[in-house]
């Protein structure tokens, strides 16, 4: 359990936890018995630390963050936010992006944002005051009364976030949200969060695919096996903040790269 | 064959009316606006109400089968003031709605049921799939037998065959609602019942609404064709009736108020359909 040992010493270097996993395992119920998906995960994430699970498809890296964000059951093991377990959706402490933006198209930008707000019976003035303030932090005033199909697949992962952070909970789970993207909004997209991230201090746990984008976002990045998924390695990045695209053309960055993909490679 | 007559002279003056560019995803570059577009439907609608005058009149169509506009419309003129024709429209549209409250709800459920539930639907789709694919009016002597040749045959015969169209819709309705949507719902913490009014509603409501407009044009279909069958009263039972007589301007003047019964329940539904459809895209 090596990866254990090393979680220890994150956990001296920062503050406060933000999210605790112990001993989280997931057997999936098939015709044929368990599938075993998730095996003896442990981890946690610092408060406003932005940490990148990489992982090849079908580790479970994504059913993991469902299980954090309380829309999933794992069969063993405790999730902990802030101290208390997450046993269902509590959108007070996390907020959710997904892959897909997932706008309602009936709605038009402000009254998605507005969607978490309206089920809580927030008041009319204050959702307005609320959505158009984070219509502002992702960059989109002007397009509040346009409806999603008016607007691009980045603008529409934009509003996605802007929905994600309008009731403003500390911790953000995102579910591999620039992987519908094409290569180069996803790097502005990537550029993007890092602000709203540093204007906003969330903590952030972010799924993705992309080695550089992971090296790209991280404090720290977290390398998951194939099926059962497990946790192999965690990197801590020491690039300095804010990160900048020149950074990727670095000693530093490439090993990074590296070892993430040699880390996978050997995984799979 | 009046029947036919009522669907093509329906389809046509609805044909006339739609701005179909609604139905473009991209604006056309305006070569030519819709108002010249609406004066080139007018033309050919005089074009045709021109041609129906004059051929019968100078003997190039034969007058006994097309008898000419005027005649049709003189004759619908005096149709318009007799009793008996009021009785018979108020009888039509009485069964057609009374067939059509019947069968929406009740087809909704069926169909919002099988797409819900697995199990029930894997049981009951394949059967109601395979009688869906029956035309329904070979079902018809069987509901005179049950019901007699009154109202409630008519109503039961329409709600019959509109239950299923309306089933099949439904389903397909339920079946639009992205799993996504749902999801996200459920992430902000939304209740069982949020998720119904908030995500299923509005995502089922286009579908749901063509539902009403198609399964309409069913129920009317259904009324008429019990009418002509077998009855003693209502609009389609007057033209079977005219029909057989040859009494041909009585059963053109027929058919134009029976189209105009049939637009005006299409394009009730219509409108409300376009009010509620701002986000189609």
């Amino acid at each position: 359990m090596q990866h254990v040992a090393n979680l220890t010493e994150v956990h001296s270097r920062t503050d406060a936890v933000a999210i605790e996993v112990e001993r989280l395992s997931h057997v999936y119920a098939g015709p044929e018995g368990g599938v075993p998906a998730l095996q003896d995960i442990s981890m946690s994430v610092g408060v406003g630390r932005f940490v990148v699970i990489v992982g090849p498809s079908g580790c479970g890296k994504t059913s993991l963050l469902m299980m954090m964000a309380g829309l999933r059951q794992q069969t063993e093991g405790t999730i902990l936010c802030y101290g208390r377990p997450i046993l269902e959706p509590d959108p007070k402490r996390v907020g959710v992006i997904f892959q897909e933006a997932s706008l309602f198209p009936w709605l038009t930008t402000l009254d998605n944002i507005e969607f978490p707000l309206s089920l809580r019976g927030t008041p009319r003035e204050e959702r307005r005051r609320r959505s158009q303030a984070m219509l502002t932090l992702v960059s989109l005033e002007g397009f509040g009364e346009r409806y999603p199909h008016e607007l691009s697949g980045g603008m529409k992962q934009r509003v996605s976030i802007a929905r994600g952070l309008v009731q403003d909970p500390p911790v953000l789970l995102m579910d591999e949200p620039f992987a519908a993207l094409d290569e180069q909004t996803r790097m502005t997209m990537g550029h993007e969060l890092l602000r709203i991230w540093s204007t906003t201090r969330k903590t952030v746990v972010f799924i993705t695919h992309s080695l550089t984008e992971a090296v790209y976002l991280a404090d720290e990045v977290l390398v998951m096996s194939a099926r059962p998924g497990r946790i192999i390695d965690h990197i801590h990045v020491t690039l300095p903040r804010p990160r900048t695209y020149e950074m990727m053309a670095t000693d530093v960055f490439g090993r990074l790269r590296d070892r993430i993909w040699q880390q996978i490679r050997k995984a799979a | 064959m009046p029947l036919a007559h009522v669907a093509y002279l329906s389809l046509f003056i609805d044909w006339l009316f739609i701005d179909w560019k609604e139905t473009r995803p991209e604006p056309r570059t305006a070569i030519v606006t819709h108002s010249q577009i609406v004066a080139a439907r007018l033309a050919l609608l005089a074009l045709v109400l021109g041609a129906w005058e004059v051929l019968p009149r100078h003997g190039l169509i034969n007058p006994l089968l097309l008898p000419p506009l005027t005649d049709v419309l003189a004759m619908l003129g005096d149709l318009l003031g007799r009793p008996t024709v009021h009785e018979a429209v108020a009888i039509t549209a009485a069964e057609v709605v009374v067939a059509f409250i019947i069968a929406v709800p009740l087809g909704a459920a069926v169909g919002i049921v099988i797409a819900e539930n697995e199990y029930v639907g894997d049981i009951f789709k394949p059967m109601l799939f395979y009688v869906f694919s029956i035309p329904k009016s070979i079902f018809l002597p069987m509901f005179i037998l049950v019901f007699g040749i009154g109202f409630q045959q008519k109503v039961a015969y329409a709600a019959f065959t509109t239950a299923f169209v309306v089933m099949m819709s439904a389903t397909a309705a339920v079946e639009s609602v992205r799993s996504d949507h749902v999801l996200v719902a459920r992430s902000y913490g939304a209740t069982p019942t949020q998720i119904l009014l908030r995500v299923y509603v509005p995502s089922m409501m286009p579908i749901l609404l063509e539902t009403l407009r198609i399964s309409m044009i069913f129920n009317f279909t259904g009324v008429m064709i019990a009418e002509m069958y077998a009855s003693r009263t209502g609009i389609g039972h007057l033209i079977a009736n005219w029909g057989e007589n040859f009494q041909m301007p009585q059963l053109f003047a027929g058919v134009i108020v029976l189209a105009a019964v049939a637009i005006l329940f299409n394009e009730a539904v219509r409108a409300l359909e376009a009010r509620c459809s701002t986000w189609r895209t």
